[in-house]
C-alpha cells in the first residue's frame, strides 16, 4: 500500500490495466512524451511506446471519433479530453456514436471505450477550463458517467471503466488531483460502476454529492456535527447507472435531502436525484429535497468563481433550511 | 383570417419578419431554391433572394458558426438544423460560443441568434431524424428554449424568437407539421417567450407538457370524462414560467409530466424538482413522470412502444389520482 495522490492513483491504474492487457492504450493531447497536462500519463510511454501512448492533434472530434473505431476493433482505447470545456466539440461523437453503437447493432458490437475529462473549477483557469458538464452525458442514454472524489475510488473505477464493455465518461476531479493523499492498493482492484458509498453515517440529513463537492460536504457534516447535527454524506461515484437503493435508504431514514454539485441548477443531475427521491421516497419527506448548486449562468473567470461554487457557508444554510422546514 | 397548419405558419412568421426587417435572414441545408426538407422556408428565396435565404453545405457546425458571427455583426440569422439528431455537430458552436457571447463580453455584444430544428418522433423517420434533445440545450446557461404546439402559437413565438436580443433554439413539432390547421392572424403578432399556456382549466390534476405531446395529452383528456384535467402547455421550456405551473399545481395538488424525451435528467426531473422544492406541502401525490425511455428513440417498426400515447397519459393520471 502506498500513499497517493488522485493523480497519482489514475496514472497508476492506467499502468496497472496496460501491464495486464495489451489492447489497453491512451491517446489524447500531449498524452505521449510530455505526459498529460495534469501529469495523469506520465512515463506511460517510457514503458509502452509510442503506439500505446498516443500523441493526437488538437481535435477532439478527432480523437473521440478514432478511439471508437478502435473499440470497435478490439482494443481498449482511454481517450483524454484536456479539459471539459473541450469536450463539446467531441460531443457528436460521444452521443451520435459511441452511445448507440450498441444498440445500432442491437449488441453485435460495443463500445469499450472510457474518455477520460479533467473537470471541475476552482483552480483559477481561463475559460472553458471549469465546467461540470456530467448532465448532458446523463441525460444520454448509452453512456456510462462515474465521477471518483479520491485516490482509492479513482484508481479502482478507472480500472472498472476500462473493462467495461461500454462507453464510460470519467470525469475527474481536477481541484482535488492533488489536494491530498490517500493509501492505494498497488495491485490491481475495482471499485464496481454503480455502487455510491457512504461517505460519513449520520441520521438527521442526507448530503448527497461527488466528485469535487466531497471535501465540501464532508466539512459541512464535519460543522453541523458541532451544532449537534448529524448529516449523513452519499459519495455516488457513479451518476449512471445511479445507486438509487443506497440513495432511497438513506433518506428513509432521515427524511430531509440536500443535493450539492458545481454544475448549473436547471435539468442538472440534482434535478434528477429530486427527481427520484420525489418518486421512489415521497411519504418519507419531512422537507422539499434542497439543492446547492451552480448558478444558471457560465462558471465566471477566475475571479469571481469563489462566489459560483457552493461552499461550505451555502450548505450549512441549506441544511439548516431543511431542517426548520 | 386564414387558417394554417404549423409549416405554414412558421412560413408566414419568416415571411412577415423578413419583409419589416432587412436584417433577418434564412439560411441552412437546402432552405433557398428546395424551400426546405419540410417546406418551411418555401418561396422565401423568390422574394428575398439568395442573399437572404442562403443555401449552406451540409455542415452544422459551420451553419451555426457563420450565423453566430453575422449575428455579432448586426444580422437577425434563423438558421435551420435540418433535423434534431443533426445538432450535435453544432454542438460546440451553441454551447461554447452563441450561449457565452453575451457573458463572456459582459453584455457588450449579443447574439441574436434564431436556430430552427424540427424535432420529436412519430413519423416514421431514420435514426438521427427522431430525437427530443431540448434537455441539453435547457441545462446550458445563455440559451432560450422554445417549443411550439400549435400554429398560432408557432407564429408568434418565432416572431417573438427573431426578436429576442439572445440566442432561441426554436424546436419544431414535426408531427404536427401538417397535423391540423388553425386560425393564424396575417399581419405580425408576437407570443411572448416564458409564458405558458393553459390549454385546458381543470381542478384535480394538472399535465405539464409541450411540443408534440400537447396533442397526445388532449386525446388522453377526452377519454377521461369524469376528470378534471388542467392541461398546460409549458411553449417555452427556458424560461420557465414557474409561477403558471405553481398556481396550477397548488389547486389541483397531483401533477403529470409528460414528454417524448428520456427521462433521466430531463426537463422533466427539472419540473418534478422545482415542484416539489416550491409546493411540497399542497402535493397529495408524488409528481408522475410519463416519458420516452432511457434507451435512444427505436426505428420506425417500434416507434410507437417508445413515444408516449394516450393510454400511457391516462394511466399516469390514474397514478396520481389512486395515490
Amino acid at each position: 500500500m502506498s500513499q497517493m495522490t488522485i493523480v497519482q492513483a489514475i496514472n497508476d491504474a492506467l499502468r496497472t490495466e496496460m501491464r495486464r492487457d495489451p489492447t489497453v492504450l491512451v491517446m489524447g493531447e500531449d498524452v505521449g512524451v510530455n505526459g498529460g497536462v495534469f501529469r495523469v500519463t506520465e512515463n506511460l510511454i517510457k514503458e509502452f511506446g509510442s503506439d500505446r501512448s498516443m500523441d493526437t492533434p488538437l481535435a477532439e472530434s478527432g480523437i473521440v471519433g478514432t478511439a471508437i473505431g478502435m473499440a470497435l476493433y478490439g482494443l481498449k482505447p482511454v481517450a483524454e479530453i484536456q479539459f471539459d470545456g473541450f469536450l463539446p466539440p467531441a460531443f457528436d461523437h460521444i452521443v451520435s456514436h459511441a452511445a448507440r453503437i450498441r444498440w445500432r447493432t442491437r449488441g453485435r458490437y460495443h463500445v469499450p471505450l472510457v474518455i477520460r475529462a479533467p473537470y471541475s473549477g476552482g483552480i483559477r483557469s481561463p475559460e472553458h477550463h471549469a465546467e461540470s458538464p456530467e448532465a448532458y452525458y446523463v441525460h444520454t442514454p448509452g453512456l456510462k458517467v462515474v465521477i471518483p472524489s479520491n485516490p482509492y475510488d479513482a484508481k479502482g473505477l478507472l480500472i472498472a471503466a476500462i473493462r467495461d464493455p461500454d462507453p464510460v465518461i470519467y470525469l475527474e476531479p481536477k481541484r482535488l488531483y492533488r489536494a491530498f493523499r490517500a493509501d492505494v492498493p498497488e495491485e490491481d482492484y475495482v471499485v464496481p460502476i454503480g455502487t455510491a458509498r457512504i461517505a460519513r453515517e449520520g441520521s438527521d440529513v442526507t448530503l448527497i454529492a461527488w466528485g469535487a463537492m466531497m471535501p465540501v460536504a464532508l466539512s459541512t457534516a464535519e460543522k453541523m456535527a458541532s451544532q449537534n447535527t448529524s448529516v449523513e454524506v452519499i459519495d455516488l461515484r457513479t451518476l449512471v447507472p445511479l445507486d438509487s437503493e443506497t440513495v432511497l435508504e438513506s433518506v428513509k431514514k432521515t427524511g430531509r435531502v440536500v443535493i450539492l454539485h458545481e454544475a448549473p441548477k436547471t435539468c442538472g443531475f440534482g434535478s434528477e436525484l429530486a427527481a427520484v427521491v420525489n418518486d421512489k421516497a415521497f411519504e418519507h419527506l419531512k422537507a422539499p429535497v434542497v439543492r446547492v448548486t451552480g448558478p444558471d449562468t457560465t462558471i465566471p473567470l477566475a475571479r469571481l468563481e469563489d462566489y459560483y461554487l457552493p461552499d461550505v457557508g451555502r450548505c450549512v444554510k441549506a441544511i439548516q433550511r431543511v431542517l426548520s422546514y | 383570417m386564414p387558417q394554417m397548419t404549423l409549416i405554414q405558419a412558421i412560413n408566414d412568421a419568416l415571411k412577415t419578419e423578413m419583409r419589416r426587417d432587412p436584417t433577418v435572414i434564412v439560411m441552412g441545408e437546402d432552405v433557398g431554391v428546395n424551400g426546405g426538407v419540410f417546406r418551411a422556408t418555401e418561396s422565401l428565396y423568390k422574394e428575398f433572394g439568395q442573399d437572404r435565404s442562403i443555401d449552406t453545405p451540409l455542415a452544422e457546425s459551420g451553419i451555426v458558426g457563420c450565423a453566430i458571427g453575422m449575428a455579432i455583426n448586426g444580422l437577425k440569422p434563423v438558421a435551420e438544423i435540418q433535423f434534431d439528431g443533426f445538432l450535435p455537430p453544432a454542438f460546440d458552436q451553441i454551447v461554447s460560443h452563441a450561449a457565452r457571447l453575451c457573458w463572456r463580453s459582459r453584455g457588450r455584444f449579443h447574439v441574436p441568434l434564431v436556430i430552427r430544428v424540427p424535432y420529436g418522433g412519430g413519423i416514421r423517420a431514420l435514426e438521427h431524424h427522431s430525437e427530443a434533445p431540448e434537455a441539453y440545450y435547457v441545462h446550458t446557461p445563455g440559451l432560450k428554449v422554445v417549443i411550439p404546439s400549435t400554429p398560432y402559437d408557432a407564429k408568434g413565438l418565432l416572431i417573438a424568437a427573431i426578436r429576442d436580443p439572445d440566442p432561441v433554439i426554436f424546436f419544431e413539432p414535426k408531427r404536427l407539421y401538417r397535423a391540423f390547421r388553425q386560425e393564424v392572424p396575417e399581419g405580425d403578432y408576437t407570443v411572448p417567450l416564458g409564458k405558458a399556456n393553459v390549454i385546458r382549466e381543470g381542478t384535480d390534476v394538472t399535465v405539464l407538457s409541450w411540443g408534440t405531446m400537447v396533442r397526445v395529452c388532449l386525446q388522453a383528456i377526452e377519454q377521461l370524462e369524469s376528470v378534471s384535467v388542467e392541461l398546460l402547455d409549458l411553449r417555452t421550456l427556458a424560461p420557465l414560467d414557474i409561477e403558471m405551473i405553481v398556481n396550477s399545481v397548488t389547486k389541483t395538488g397531483r401533477v403529470v409530466i409528460v414528454q417524448e424525451a428520456p427521462r433521466t435528467c430531463s426537463v422533466s426531473s427539472e419540473l418534478t424538482a422545482l415542484i416539489n422544492e416550491r409546493t411540497l406541502l399542497q402535493l397529495q401525490a408524488p409528481v408522475a413522470r410519463v416519458t420516452g425511455y432511457d434507451t435512444h428513440m427505436p426505428y420506425l417498426s417500434r416507434e410507437q412502444y417508445y413515444l408516449p400515447d394516450a393510454r400511457r397519459v391516462k394511466k399516469g393520471i390514474e397514478k396520481v389520482l389512486s395515490f
